[in-house]
């Protein structure tokens, strides 16, 4: 006996209604439902009623889509940082009574407050929901067990991937409180099938695996999922993680204060929006919608927190976004290449933009450097530069780190166009992470980093 | 079965689970019949039946 019908395992869609839906159709729904999370957001949350009465809008005057884009305003984290702020920890951000809470997260507060996030029992089942759509496209159904070595905080990463396991009815085996070698052999004891992972850590295990004489392509996991950083819509840190695991590699999109917004394509070059649950615009720095097949900031509207609204939020991630079919089926709206950048991160060289995760695709083409990197951006009287530090792969002898730095120079610069420095380090010189790694150095002044223009809320 | 069929059921089902839900005064009953509300809801927002954002907390 199966959990689910056998003619039901067999669709390739977790929800083929609206994963097929025409472009048109699509827009309509998406309409009724961002004019039911404005009117709610209205009555319920302080911080949205004013951030709308400040702009002279009313919810019934989004009649159409250009008015959505149009009439409402954008908003930032700092806004719900100062609506918190009011009255710690939810302040006027909030729209239920806490005793509609299921679970509560925060950000780590590295740039400043932290951020909390508040989740209804609602909103955590739609998290989950919200990571399904990679599980059922990437082939995992219920009978699956997926190993999670990560550990159970207060931040939201991968608790909102393990909501979607019980979504799907599958087994989560926990490698909570662990090192990495104990969850090796938790790996070997328990054999998952699917890993979730930063691609950091993914490849971190890699060394712990090679340390104690591990073949991790050995083990039973057939599927990595990596979230939290791009990596798995980077073709050859992908192909890094596939090779190591001897398994196939997908990703995950997602933002904490929002919830997993873009589950990974199954073709594995790009990532979809979640359109069940999520709308998006991609806006230029004036603010302005930007064509399909262009790059800019992503803003994001939820339909799932309902505890804490975000309507028109800006995540300060570069996509690019497009509505032709990348080729696996779905008619959602598809973002070839996943996340590009931060908008903070954007360097501009000589007039060419350079995205962090070129620079990072670019390093995998070099044979004898490893893939923990720095990437160092600095400013002089009239342009960005950038120094990329990275290790060496173990086996290099040091005398030829030379070679190495000329050979990844002129990579940069063949593919690229313009001169990046490289400076090669010996082999663990550079700190590791097990959730999100630091890799973009920014040393420019503020005044020379991106600044979204136009219809901000502030 | 087609959409609109579904819609229908799941319709009916989630007006007799909230009926159910004033109804009982088994706060085990009323904590489930909660979720089944929810569940019914979630199932009408799938197939594009927008309606409330959160029923549990709409509904008071």
């Amino acid at each position: 006996m199966k959990l689910y019908k056998p003619e039901v395992e067999a669709q390739r869609f977790w929800n083929p209604y609206t994963q097929t839906m025409a472009r048109a159709d699509l827009d309509r729904l998406h309409l009724r439902k961002l004019q039911t999370v404005i009117a709610y957001a209205y009555a319920r949350s302080p911080m949205y009623r004013k951030l709308l009465e400040r702009h002279k809008v009313r919810p019934e005057q989004i009649r159409t889509m250009d008015d959505f884009v149009k009439r409402l305003p954008f908003i930032d984290k700092k806004e719900v940082l100062d609506a918190q702020a009011v009255s710690p920890p939810f302040g006027e951000a909030l729209a239920v009574s806490e005793e509609f809470f299921h679970q509560r997260f925060a950000t780590s507060g590295s740039t400043g407050a932290p951020l909390h996030i508040p989740l209804t029992y609602h909103s955590a089942e739609l998290w989950g929901e919200s990571w399904v759509y990679v599980y059922w496209a990437a082939g995992l159904r219920a009978r699956h067990s997926f190993y999670f070595p990560f550990n159970w905080g207060i931040f939201a990463a991968f608790w909102s991937a393990y909501m979607g396991v019980r979504r799907l009815g599958a087994t989560v085996v926990s490698g909570g409180g662990l090192d990495s070698k104990a969850r090796l052999r938790q790996i070997e004891q328990y054999r998952p099938d699917v890993m979730l992972a930063t691609p950091t850590y993914a490849l971190y295990l890699g060394e712990t695996a090679r340390g104690i004489g591990m073949d991790l392509a050995k083990t039973s996991i057939s599927h990595v999922i990596v979230a939290g950083e791009p990596g798995g819509s980077i073709p050859a840190t992908r192909q890094a993680i596939e090779d190591l695991w001897g398994a196939k590699c997908y990703e995950l999109y997602g933002i904490a204060e929002l919830g997993p917004t873009n589950p990974g394509c199954p073709l594995q070059g790009g990532v979809h929006l979640c359109e069940d649950w999520y709308h998006a615009l991609v806006v230029d720095e004036s603010g302005n919608t930007v064509p399909y097949g262009e790059v800019g900031e992503h803003i994001v509207t939820s339909y799932i927190q309902d505890g804490q609204p975000l309507i028109k939020y800006r995540t300060h991630d570069l996509v690019r976004w497009t509505d032709r079919p990348c080729g696996c089926g779905t008619t959602w709206l598809y973002y070839p290449g996943g996340v590009l950048g931060r908008t903070d991160h954007m360097i501009i060289v000589k007039g060419v933009n350079v995205y962090p995760s070129a620079v990072e695709a670019m390093l995998h083409r070099v044979t004898g450097l490893s893939e923990h990197y720095e990437l160092h951006v600095g400013r002089d009287a009239a342009n960005d530069f950038v120094t990329v530090k990275a290790e060496a792969r173990p086996e290099l002898d040091e005398r030829r780190y030379g070679e190495l730095r000329r050979d990844a120079e002129a990579v940069f610069k063949s593919a690229i166009g313009v001169s990046i420095g490289v400076e090669v380090q010996k082999p663990g010189s550079l700190p590791r992470y097990e959730l999100k790694a630091k890799r973009f150095f920014d040393h420019r002044p503020a005044a020379h980093r991106w600044q979204l223009g136009g219809r901000t809320g502030a | 079965m087609t959409r609109e069929e579904t819609l229908e059921r799941i319709r009916d089902l989630q007006a007799r689970v909230q009926e159910l839900r004033q109804a009982s005064d088994n706060p085990a009953i009323e904590r489930t019949m909660q979720l089944l509300d929810l569940y019914c809801h979630m199932a009408r927002w799938e197939l594009g039946d927008v309606q409330a954002m959160i029923p549990e907390a709409e509904a008071r």
